[in-house]
């Protein structure tokens, strides 16, 4: 479906009544961005998009404004869910943003990164991989499993492409049981943006449409994976998604 | 000791030693040996046996003078030695030994009087103690027997028999000649289950014959509940069963039912047939309790009129029922951050059993699936299978943002058994949110019954600081503090959270947390309140921001576990947990024997879970059958908080302890107990006389078995009293006479001279 300026107007204005009803942000999706020395704004509208699909395909009630936060700011607790990207390098983060990331995921927070660069041991990549391994030294990235609760949460998924599909696989620095971080090389966000005329923002390679929709996919599993954790692997739901899988 | 008697015996007056005389003795009987070998070719069988004879001859007389015989003169005196006679002094031998005839003890005291006339004729060789045993040993009469009632709890014969082997009760140390056991056999200890190879040596090691009088009949009509079978704990919501002998007398092709109530309540109902006319029939009850807790448990079979015993025919037992680990369903109405911090927080605690279902997509959402089944991992909402076939499998229900109104997720044609299951002791806990209390489209119908607080306008949306209610400081829910900080800084230090559906409390409702500016009615709007509802308790909590108090409650730094304390007391509180109540009334024991008292243990906390020391307490003895008060007593509890209160002993049957303290003019709660007052011990379960457990027991000991009949004291077999030399002994030589020597010098010279004459050198 084709998201219009005036399609994201309307949309707006429903939310904003039915918010009235709701208690502010505490329960919504708030589409939040972290805000880094580095090129990090390059996705904005397409958070807006994730909003509005997960509002469209899912039970989640959003925001669609887009929070851009400082990684030190005290605010960043008031959103578990931030989307961390950026295009090319950037610098390393102050000690006072390690230090509140650190505490952010430890007590809870979940951070979707993603290299919009599609950038590989170089650019977007080098770096967050750099600074990750500064916030949590004790957890590193390591490859996720098809066989994780992110590629079943909401969509039965085998594959995690973006708008490349550079790196099959997601990975994840892992508190426990729980995926604190996931790290995509393929620009997931990318392949939801939109430019001011609605239209697609970027060729999505190589799947073309079919591999945009899986990456919408993947973005709505990811953000239903950060609220439910891992509901979909309680017993009750294994049957059903084993026979599914065949 | 009976008067001294003269005696004698042959004695070796050699003075060589033991030693020598054996050798000199083997050393003559080898020289025998040699002779007779020497003429053993001898043709002639007469001269054969004749050198034979004489050469045997002459070594034994040669032996005769190497050991110098003797004759000791003496004195000897028989020392008096002992026969116990042993009464059973057990309850069961109250039973009339046939309906409506005498007591087994008044038969008993016949035995006693019947053997009177032969125990007096015995006084000059036998000491005859007797004593009743119940098991301790105490001197007993016929006329005790026949005025005072056997009450002994226990029939312990071994024991009895091993004291008066010993000496104990008051017994003289003289020598134990014998037993005469005067019992109905039916003994409930070490020998309960006959002779055991272990038993039977203990009964040997006595070394005493013990002669057995089986006091009472076989072929009384009785019906009783003999054992009972079960564990002392079970876990609600989980069968546990119960195995029943019933032991049926006299009811050979009858039937009868057994019933089992808990407290009043049948719980269920067996039929059992006789087929023998001393039968035991085996049934088992399998139920699931529902609650935690105490409970008194009855089994019971009716009380037929021509039966030895009635008492026996019912049963009582505690059974504490606990819970294994809290299993809650977590019902969402959809994906959100409170859902999310209260999954991790359910999921993490190793006492909860999560089963949770989240409305992940409505009817109105379009997932773009071509094709749903193959695509999405989502399962349909199974209302029925959570909310009708398993809902009692629960210990808590949470609906947690939870409201619809369509169809397929609207769970109002269950509400009516949620509400029972509330009603039966269940849990329920209701989280606010957009979709929940007046925001909700589909609100609770009869459900709302149930919970303390009910819609009354639109959401409040603005953030604010839940404020502690008087109750609510001193609510063991609300109860954050620690040693370093109270539960009202704890709650002040907590951020604030967005918002809250404004509510009306419901007269008997608690409200622990309320809204610090939006009223209802002209009243804080209540946070967080709860109450009891029926036998079970509900909480809600009008607020989808709780996950303030774990998330951003973190920003500034300062780790805090205030939100999972504060869920933790709230799920503890809902499955009534017994650490969580500032009363705690303990049976002491939980089953108690007929006739004796009913204590109960309290302890008193106040709030803040410090002993509550000098509290009043006061406590209800109440019958659970009928409710009635049966007896009240006060105390005051000690240092430690702790206070134990007796009741006298009441009648049989089940009861609740129901125990209330206050401390000045502050209460300190009300807590409650169950004791089982049984209607009979085991010892009055059982009116079987064990003739064949006396038999064996006389067989082992080499004494005799009598039934009814009094025999003659010399029928009982005794081992006769020791002798023991009194004065002193006189030896006289009888070896050193003349003809002795004359015999041994002609044996030796007719033997010399015939060999000669046989030719031989």
């Amino acid at each position: 479906m084709l998201l219009t300026r005036r399609h994201l107007l309307a949309a707006s204005s429903t939310f904003a009544a039915s918010r009235a009803l709701a208690f502010g942000d505490a329960s919504l999706f708030v589409p939040a961005i972290a805000q880094h020395g580095g090129k990090w704004d390059a996705r904005i509208s397409s958070l807006r998009r994730l909003s509005w699909e997960l509002q469209r395909r899912t039970s989640i009630e959003v925001s669609l404004e887009v929070r851009p936060l400082q990684l030190a700011s005290p605010k960043l607790f008031d959103h578990p869910f931030i989307y961390f990207g950026g295009e090319g390098d950037f610098p390393a983060l102050r000690g006072d943003e390690i230090e509140n990331l650190r505490r952010y995921l430890t007590y809870g927070g979940f951070v979707f990164a993603d290299a919009n660069d599609g950038s590989d041991g170089a650019g977007f990549d080098a770096a967050f991989r750099r600074e990750i391994s500064r916030v949590l030294p004790q957890n590193p990235l390591t490859p996720v499993s098809l066989s994780h609760v992110v590629y079943k949460s909401f969509f039965l998924l085998d594959a995690s492409p973006g708008r490349l599909l550079k790196k099959p696989q997601l990975e994840a620095c892992s508190l426990g049981k729980r995926g604190a971080v996931l790290y995509s090389q393929n620009d997931v966000l990318g392949a939801l943006a939109r430019d001011e005329g609605g239209s697609y923002e970027f060729e999505v390679m190589p799947g073309g449409e079919p591999q945009r929709e899986i990456a919408t996919r993947l973005m709505v599993n990811a953000v239903m994976y950060a609220m439910c954790l891992d509901y979909k692997d309680d017993a009750v739901h294994l049957p059903a998604i084993m026979k599914r899988r065949r | 000791m009976e008067r001294a008697i003269d005696t004698w015996k042959i004695v070796s007056l050699s003075p060589l030693p033991l030693w020598a005389l054996v050798l000199l003795g083997i050393t003559t009987v080898g020289g025998i040996v040699l002779a007779v070998l020497s003429v053993r070719r001898e043709l002639s069988a007469r001269r054969r046996w004749t050198l034979w004879l004489l050469r045997a001859f002459a070594g034994v007389t040669a032996m005769f003078f190497l050991l110098e015989p003797g004759l000791r003169k003496l004195q000897v005196a028989r020392i008096k030695s002992r026969v116990a006679v042993l009464v059973d002094r057990s309850a069961s031998m109250g039973f009339p030994v046939e309906s409506k005839g005498q007591t087994r003890s008044a038969q008993a005291a016949d035995v006693l009087d019947g053997l009177a006339p032969d125990i007096e004729a015995l006084r000059d060789r036998y000491t005859f103690e007797t004593y009743g045993f119940d098991p301790e040993l105490s001197p007993v009469s016929a006329g005790t027997l026949r005025s005072q009632p056997a009450r002994g709890g226990r029939t312990d014969l071994l024991a009895a028999l091993r004291a008066a082997a010993t000496g104990q009760g008051g017994s003289t140390a003289r020598k134990l000649s014998g037993v005469i056991l005067l019992s109905d056999g039916a003994d409930n200890a070490e020998l309960a289950a006959g002779l055991s190879p272990r038993t039977k040596a203990a009964i040997e090691e006595l070394g005493v014959p013990i002669s057995t009088f089986a006091m009472g009949r076989s072929g009384l009509k009785d019906l009783a509940i003999e054992t009972v079978k079960v564990d002392e704990f079970a876990f609600v919501r989980n069968s546990i069963t119960a195995e029943v002998e019933v032991r049926g007398r006299g009811f050979k092709g009858q039937s009868t039912k057994v019933v089992l109530r808990r407290e009043g309540t049948t719980v269920a109902t067996r039929d059992i047939r006789f087929e023998g006319d001393d039968d035991v029939q085996t049934v088992t009850f399998t139920f699931t309790p529902d609650q935690t807790g105490r409970f008194v448990y009855t089994l019971a079979v009716p009380v037929f009129p021509e039966e030895a015993v009635a008492d026996n025919n019912t049963r009582s037992f505690a059974l504490k029922v606990i819970r294994d680990r809290v299993r809650v369903l977590l019902v969402a109405g959809r994906p959100s951050w409170d859902e999310r911090f209260l999954r991790g927080l359910l999921r993490q605690d190793p006492n909860v059993e999560l089963i949770s279902f989240y409305i992940l997509r409505n009817q109105a959402d379009q997932t773009g699936a071509t094709n749903d089944e193959r695509e999405l991992s989502l399962i349909p909402f199974p209302m029925r299978e959570i909310f009708q076939e398993k809902l009692d499998t629960f210990d808590v229900v949470i609906f947690q943002n939870f409201g619809y109104s369509e169809p397929g997720l609207s769970i109002s044609s269950f509400e009516s058994g949620l509400a029972n299951y509330v009603k039966n002791g269940g849990a329920l806990l209701l989280i606010g949110g957009d979709r929940s209390f007046s925001e909700a489209p589909g609100r609770f119908g009869m459900l709302a019954d149930a919970l303390p607080v009910e819609v009354a306008l639109p959401a409040d949306v603005q953030p604010f600081k839940a404020r502690l209610t008087p109750e609510g400081q001193r609510h063991p829910v609300t109860a954050l503090g620690g040693a370093s900080q109270s539960s009202e800084a704890a709650w002040a230090s907590l951020p604030p959270i967005p918002g809250a559906n404004l509510t009306r409390g419901r007269s008997g409702a608690t409200v622990l947390l309320e809204h610090p500016f939006a009223t209802v009615d002209g009243r804080a709007a209540p946070l967080l309140a709860l109450w009891d509802y029926g036998r079970g308790r509900t909480l809600t909590l009008t607020t989808d921001g709780s996950w303030y108090w774990a998330f951003p409650a973190h920003a500034g730094g300062a780790p805090s576990r205030y939100y999972e304390r504060f869920w933790s007391n709230a799920l503890r509180w809902l499955v009534r947990d017994p650490d969580l109540t500032t009363l705690q009334v303990v049976a002491d024991p939980p089953s108690v024997e007929p006739g004796k008292p009913v204590a109960v243990v309290i302890t008193a906390r106040l709030p803040d879970y410090q002993p509550a020391a000098d509290a009043q307490v006061k406590v209800d003895l109440i019958s659970a059958d009928d409710g009635r008060v049966v007896g009240t007593k006060s105390g005051a509890t000690n240092a430690d908080g702790v206070v134990r209160i007796e009741f006298a002993p009441p009648a049989p049957g089940p009861y609740r302890l129901v125990g209330r303290a206050s401390k000045g003019e502050k209460s300190l709660g009300e807590g409650q107990d169950a004791v089982a007052v049984r209607a009979v011990g085991t010892e009055l379960a059982d009116a079987h006389v064990g003739t064949d457990l006396l038999a064996e027991i006389a067989k082992a000991s080499g004494g005799k078995a009598f039934g009814q009949s009094v025999p003659r004291l010399s029928e009982v077999p005794l081992l006769e009293p020791p002798l023991v030399e009194v004065g002193r002994a006189k030896d006289q030589p009888i070896w050193d006479r003349w003809y002795w020597l004359v015999a041994m010098v002609s044996i030796i010279g007719l033997e010399w001279a015939l060999r000669r004459r046989f030719g031989y050198i």
